[in-house]
C-alpha cells in the first residue's frame, strides 16, 4: 500500500511517499519540489557578494550561511598565502551571533513543531499558545544578535578578517540582559530546572527532575511509546569548527577525525534535493550528533538507554539550547572591546582562489565551497545539513530519516519522527 | 541703476584690476594703494569692498574659478562626443590664456605659489570648487558614456590640467615657438588618447 | 464587527519575511485583529491542501516570494493559479518583501520567467492592471516586521494608507535608509570610514553603502528594536529597491572617484559642489576615535 502525504510548515513543504508492509511503514521517499538556483546566481559575481546572497538561502538559518560563506573566502585567501588572523573579539562576536541564531532555531522547532505536533499525534491538545513562547524567545535572542549584526534575518556583518561592528559596552550590557532573559525563559518555561543543573545531569535517573515544557514532552514520549521510536543508523558526523562543539564522526564504537574531501553530493530521482554521504555512508548531523561527538554526559547517558531515538534527539536539541545560552553568556563576559573588529585591511584582494567554509548550523554541518577566477566566482557549492538527514539513501543504505521512520504504524507517527530531524525545505532545495 | 547693482559692478572691476596687477607685478609687490590708484578710487573706499589684500586674493581665485567653471559647464551641456569635449576644453583654456592671460597667470603664479595666503578660508577645493566640480562632471560623463577609462580622479585630473598648465607656463616664459592655439589639435588628441578606455 | 480574513501565501522564497515578522514583539496582538486562514509558520484554521482548493474567502492577501507562471507547484497545483483566485477575492494585496514586489534575489536564477507579483523589477506585469487598486508594496529583503504591522493595523482599523506610484506606503518609503543613520555627521563632512569594523566614518564613499539612495526607514524604525546594518558598519545593500541585488555590493561604484549613484534626488553638480567644500576641511573630531580606551 502506498500513501502520499504533504508535510507543510517545514520552511516550505516536503512530500512523503510511504509504502506499508504488514501495517507498518516499510519504506519512505522524500521529495522536495522547487529548486531556486542560489548556487548559479552567484556565478559571475565578486566573491564577497556571497556574504549578501547566501543568507537568502534560508529565512531561519541565514546567519549560519553568512558565517560559512565568510569562512570559505577566508580559507581561500589563506590558501594563496594571505594572512587572515581574526582577533579574539571578532571570533567571539561571530560565535555569539551564531549561537543566538541556533537558539532561535531550536526554540522555534520545539514550540512550533515538536510540542504541538506531539500533542496532536497523541490527542492531548490544550489551549496554550505555544507559538507565543517561540516568538517571545526568538525575538529576545535575535535582538541580542542584532545588537552586533545589525539585523536578523539576513545580516551580512561578517567580512573577511572579522566583523563590521564596533560595539561599545552599552551594546554588551544590553546583550547580556537579553541573554539573562533567555536563561530565565529556559529555566522557568522550558526545562523547569536551573540551567547549570540540567547541564550537570549525567544519568537517565535525572530525567524525572526535568519539568517545564520539555518535561511535558518527555512524559508524552514515554507514555506513548514514541520515546523508543525513530532510531536510525546510529552514526553521527560534525564538521563545523565553532561554538562549543567538537569535530569528528562517531559510530557506535568510536569517535574519529574527518576530512571534507570525502563528502559526496548526488542527485536524487524525483526530488530537487541532492543527497550527501561521507565515504559513501550516511550519517546523522545536528544537535544529537554534536552531543554524541562532544560526549556530553547526559546525551551519552540517554543514548545508552534509548539509542538515536526521538527522545534522545529531542532532548539533545533542548539540552544544546542550554549549552548555547550559557556559552553565549561567557562569550559576552570575556569580550575585550579594545581589540580590533576587523584585521583585514588590504586593498589587494586575491583574484584567484578556492576556499571551503564549514559551520555548525542549527540542523547540523553546513559547508560552502567557493571557486574564484579573475576576481569573480566561477563555482559555488552549498551542502546543507538537511541533505544529510533527509536524503533517500544511496542504494546501499537507507536515508537517516527514512530509516528512522521505518516501522512506524501510521503516517502521523512517521511524520512526527520526520519532524524530529527538523526539516528545512528551503535549505534542502537552495 | 540700483545701488546694489552699482556696487556689484564696482566690486567686479576691483577684482579685475587687482587680478591684472597681482599677475604682472606679483602678489607681494602689489599693495592696496596701488590697486586703488589704478582704479582711481580712495584706499578707504576700496576697504569698503574688501577688508584686506588676502581677502581680495581669495575673492579673485573664486572669481576666476567661476569664470572657467562656467565655460566648462557649457561644454558639459553640449551633445557632442567626449573626444570633442576634450578639444573644446583645451581650446577654451588656451583662448583664455591668450585673451585673459592674467587669469591663468594668477592661478599658476599667485594661487599655487602663495598657499599661506589661502590657507585660512580657501583650504582644499573651497575656492576652486566652481572649476573642479565641472571637471568632475566632465570625467563622470566621459566614464558613463563609455569613452573614458575609470580611474582615480586625481590621476586623470593631474594629467589633464597639469598638461594644460604646463603649456600655459611655457607660453608665459615665451619659449613656445608657435602661437598656443597651434597646439590645440595635438594636445587634445594626446589627452584623449591617454584617458580613453 | 467580523474580523478580516488573512491569508499568507508563499511562492519562491527563503521564508525570511515570515521569520522576520514572527519576531515582532507584539505579533499575537496584531494578528488578533484578523482571522488567520493560513500562515507558513503558525498553526492556522486551514491546512495548505485546503487552501490550494481556492474555496476560502479572503480579505487580506499577503504574498511572499517571487512568481513564475509555470513550474512552481504546491501540492501538485500551479501556485500562480491559486494566487490569481485569491487575488481576485481579496480587498487588499500586500506584497511582503522584495521578491514578491519586484522579483528580488530569486529572479536572477531565471530572469525571463521569474518576476514580482505586479512588477518585474520596475516594469509593470500584466497583474498590475488587474489589481493595482488593491496593491500595497512592502519591499525589503527581508520585510521589516514593523512595516508589515503598520500596514496590517491600518487595514484592520480601516484607515487610508498614503501610497507612492509603486504602491509603497509613503510613511515608510518616503525617506531613505540614510535618514537617522548614526554616521550622518561623517556623511555631512565627507569623512570616509577607514575600513570595516569602526564605528566612525561613512560607508558611502568606499564600502558600497546605498543608504542615501535607498528608500526605507531602517534607521528610523530599528531592526529587532535594536540596530541596523549601517549602525553596525555594514553597508546598506539597497534591498528595498527594484534592482536589488546589484553586484559588487561591498564596493562603491565610482566614475573617476565620483559615486555613480547620487543621494536620492540630488543633482550631481549640487552634490559635487557640496562635497568639494566639505572635504576641504580637516575637522579633528571626525578624524579621532569616539572612545579612547587607553585614556
Amino acid at each position: 500500500m502506498m500513501v502520499k502525504k504533504l508535510i507543510e510548515k517545514v520552511e516550505g513543504e516536503a512530500e512523503l511517499d510511504f509504502s506499508f508492509k504488514n501495517n507498518k511503514i516499510d519504506d519512505v521517499t522524500i521529495k522536495f519540489g522547487f529548486y531556486r538556483g542560489i548556487e548559479n546566481i552567484l556565478t559571475g559575481k565578486p566573491p564577497r557578494d556571497a556574504l549578501v546572497i547566501t543568507p537568502r538561502v534560508c529565512g531561519i538559518c541565514n546567519h549560519a550561511h553568512l558565517i560559512a560563506s565568510v569562512r570559505a573566502i577566508e580559507d581561500g585567501y589563506r590558501s594563496v598565502g594571505m594572512k587572515v588572523n581574526l582577533t579574539n573579539k571578532a571570533n567571539d562576536i561571530r560565535e555569539f551571533t551564531l549561537a543566538c541564531e541556533l537558539i532561535q532555531n531550536h526554540v522555534k522547532w520545539f514550540y512550533l513543531i515538536i510540542l504541538p505536533q506531539l500533542e496532536k499525534l497523541l490527542d492531548q491538545q490544550g489551549e496554550e499558545n505555544h507559538a507565543l513562547k517561540a516568538s517571545y524567545l526568538s525575538s529576545t535572542i535575535t535582538k541580542a544578535l542584532a545588537i552586533f549584526a545589525g539585523q536578523w534575518p539576513h545580516s551580512s556583518y561578517a567580512v573577511p578578517g572579522g566583523v563590521t561592528c564596533d560595539p561599545t559596552y552599552v551594546d554588551v550590557m544590553q546583550a547580556e540582559s537579553l541573554v539573562d532573559e533567555s536563561i530565565k525563559f529556559f529555566e522557568q518555561i522550558m526545562v523547569g530546572v536551573k540551567i547549570d543543573d540540567i547541564l550537570a545531569m549525567d544519568s537517565v535517573l535525572d530525567l524525572p527532575k526535568i519539568g517545564g515544557d520539555l518535561g511535558k514532552v518527555l512524559l508524552l514520549l514515554g507514555s506513548s511509546g514514541m520515546a523508543e521510536m525513530g532510531k536510525s543508523h546510529d552514526r553521527f558526523i560534525v564538521f563545523g569548527e565553532c561554538l562549543c562543539f567538537k569535530i569528528g564522526k562517531s559510530i557506535p564504537t568510536q569517535v574519529s577525525t574527518i576530512d571534507t574531501n570525502y563528502v559526496k553530493e548526488e542527485r536524487q530521482k524525483g526530488s530537487m534535493a541532492k543527497s550527501v554521504t561521507y565515504k559513501n555512508r550516511l550519517f546523522e548531523v545536528g544537535s544529537l550528533a554534536r552531543g554524541m561527538i562532544a560526549k556530553e554526559p547526559m546525551v551519552k547517558a540517554l543514548h545508552k538507554r534509548y539509542k538515536d531515538s526521538t527522545l534522545t534527539r529531542i532532548f539533545a536539541r533542548v539540552y544544546e539550547m542550554g549549552l548555547l545560552i550559557s556559552y553565549s553568556k561567557q562569550l559576552l563576559k570575556r569580550l575585550n572591546l579594545q581589540e580590533e573588529s576587523c584585521t583585514f585591511k588590504a586593498n589587494n584582494r586575491p583574484m584567484d582562489f578556492e576556499g571551503v567554509g564549514v559551520v555548525e548550523a542549527a540542523r547540523g554541518s553546513l559547508i560552502h565551497k567557493t571557486t574564484v577566477k579573475d576576481g569573480l566566482i566561477t563555482n559555488y557549492e552549498i551542502i546543507v545539513p538537511t541533505q544529510w538527514n533527509l536524503s533517500n539513501g544511496n542504494g546501499e543504505e537507507q536515508g537517516v530519516s527514512t530509516k528512522a521512520m521505518r516501522g512506524a504504524t501510521s503516517v502521523e507517527e512517521a511524520s512526527f519522527i520526520f519532524r524530529t530531524f527538523d526539516v528545512c525545505s528551503v535549505c534542502t532545495t537552495q | 541703476m540700483k545701488i546694489a547693482d552699482k556696487k556689484a559692478l564696482k566690486r567686479e572691476s576691483i577684482i579685475q584690476t587687482a587680478l591684472q596687477l597681482f599677475s604682472t607685478n606679483g602678489f607681494h609687490r602689489t599693495t592696496i594703494p596701488d590697486i586703488a590708484k589704478a582704479l582711481k578710487m580712495s584706499v578707504g573706499n576700496l576697504y569698503n569692498y574688501f577688508s584686506s589684500k588676502d581677502m581680495l586674493a581669495k575673492e579673485i581665485i573664486k572669481y576666476t574659478s567661476e569664470v572657467l567653471g562656467n565655460e566648462i559647464r557649457e561644454v558639459n551641456g553640449l551633445e557632442v562626443s567626449t573626444e570633442e569635449k576634450v578639444k573644446k576644453i583645451v581650446t577654451l583654456y588656451f583662448r583664455m590664456a591668450k585673451e585673459k592671460p592674467e587669469m591663468i597667470e594668477y592661478f599658476l603664479r599667485v594661487y599655487l605659489s602663495n598657499r599661506e595666503v589661502f590657507n585660512d578660508g580657501c583650504e582644499g577645493m573651497i575656492c576652486v570648487s566652481g572649476f573642479i566640480t565641472e571637471i568632475m562632471i566632465f570625467f563622470d560623463d566621459g566614464v558613463e558614456s563609455g569613452a573614458l577609462r575609470n580611474q582615480d580622479f586625481f590621476s586623470a585630473f593631474g594629467l589633464f590640467m597639469g598638461y594644460l598648465g604646463g603649456m600655459v607656463f611655457l607660453k608665459g616664459e615665451e619659449v613656445l615657438p608657435n602661437d598656443i592655439e597651434f597646439y590645440v589639435e595635438d594636445i587634445s588628441r594626446n589627452i584623449y588618447n591617454a584617458l580613453k578606455v | 464587527m467580523k474580523k478580516p480574513k488573512l491569508l499568507w501565501l508563499q511562492s519562491i522564497t527563503c521564508n525570511g519575511n515570515a521569520h522576520s515578522f514572527f519576531n515582532h514583539p507584539e505579533l499575537f496582538s496584531i494578528l488578533s485583529h484578523f482571522e488567520l486562514l493560513y500562515h507558513p509558520l503558525l498553526d492556522t484554521e486551514y491546512i495548505l491542501e485546503e487552501v490550494i482548493k481556492t474555496q476560502l474567502a479572503c480579505d487580506v492577501l499577503i504574498l511572499e516570494g517571487s512568481f513564475r507562471e509555470k513550474g512552481m507547484l504546491k501540492g501538485g497545483v500551479e501556485l500562480s493559479t491559486v494566487v490569481e483566485v485569491y487575488a481576485q477575492k481579496a480587498k487588499h494585496i500586500i506584497t511582503a518583501g522584495t521578491c514578491a514586489t519586484f522579483g528580488g534575489v530569486f529572479k536572477e536564477a531565471d530572469p525571463k520567467n521569474i518576476t514580482g507579483f505586479a512588477f518585474d523589477i520596475k516594469e509593470k506585469t500584466k497583474r498590475h492592471e488587474l489589481y493595482f487598486s488593491k496593491l500595497i508594496s512592502l519591499p525589503g529583503c527581508p520585510i521589516h516586521p514593523k512595516w508589515l504591522s503598520f500596514v496590517l493595523l491600518m487595514l484592520a482599523k480601516e484607515k487610508d494608507i498614503v501610497l507612492d506610484d509603486m504602491f509603497r506606503p509613503q510613511e515608510l518609503y518616503g525617506i531613505t535608509v540614510h535618514t537617522g543613520c548614526s554616521r550622518n555627521e561623517y556623511f555631512e563632512w565627507k569623512v570616509d570610514t577607514k575600513g570595516f569594523g569602526l564605528k566612525e566614518g561613512c560607508l558611502f564613499y568606499e564600502q558600497g553603502c546605498q543608504g542615501p539612495h535607498t528608500r526605507g526607514s531602517c534607521n528610523k524604525i530599528l531592526w529587532n528594536d535594536a540596530s541596523s546594518k549601517t549602525i553596525v558598519g555594514t553597508p546598506c545593500f539597497g534591498c528595498t529597491e527594484p534592482d536589488f541585488p546589484k553586484t559588487a555590493l561591498y564596493m562603491t561604484q565610482t566614475n573617476m572617484g565620483i559615486p555613480t549613484t547620487m543621494p536620492l534626488g540630488v543633482p550631481k553638480r549640487a552634490y559635487l559642489t557640496a562635497t568639494g567644500i566639505a572635504k576641504s576641511f580637516k575637522i579633528k573630531r571626525f578624524e579621532e576615535r569616539i572612545i579612547k580606551y587607553d585614556g
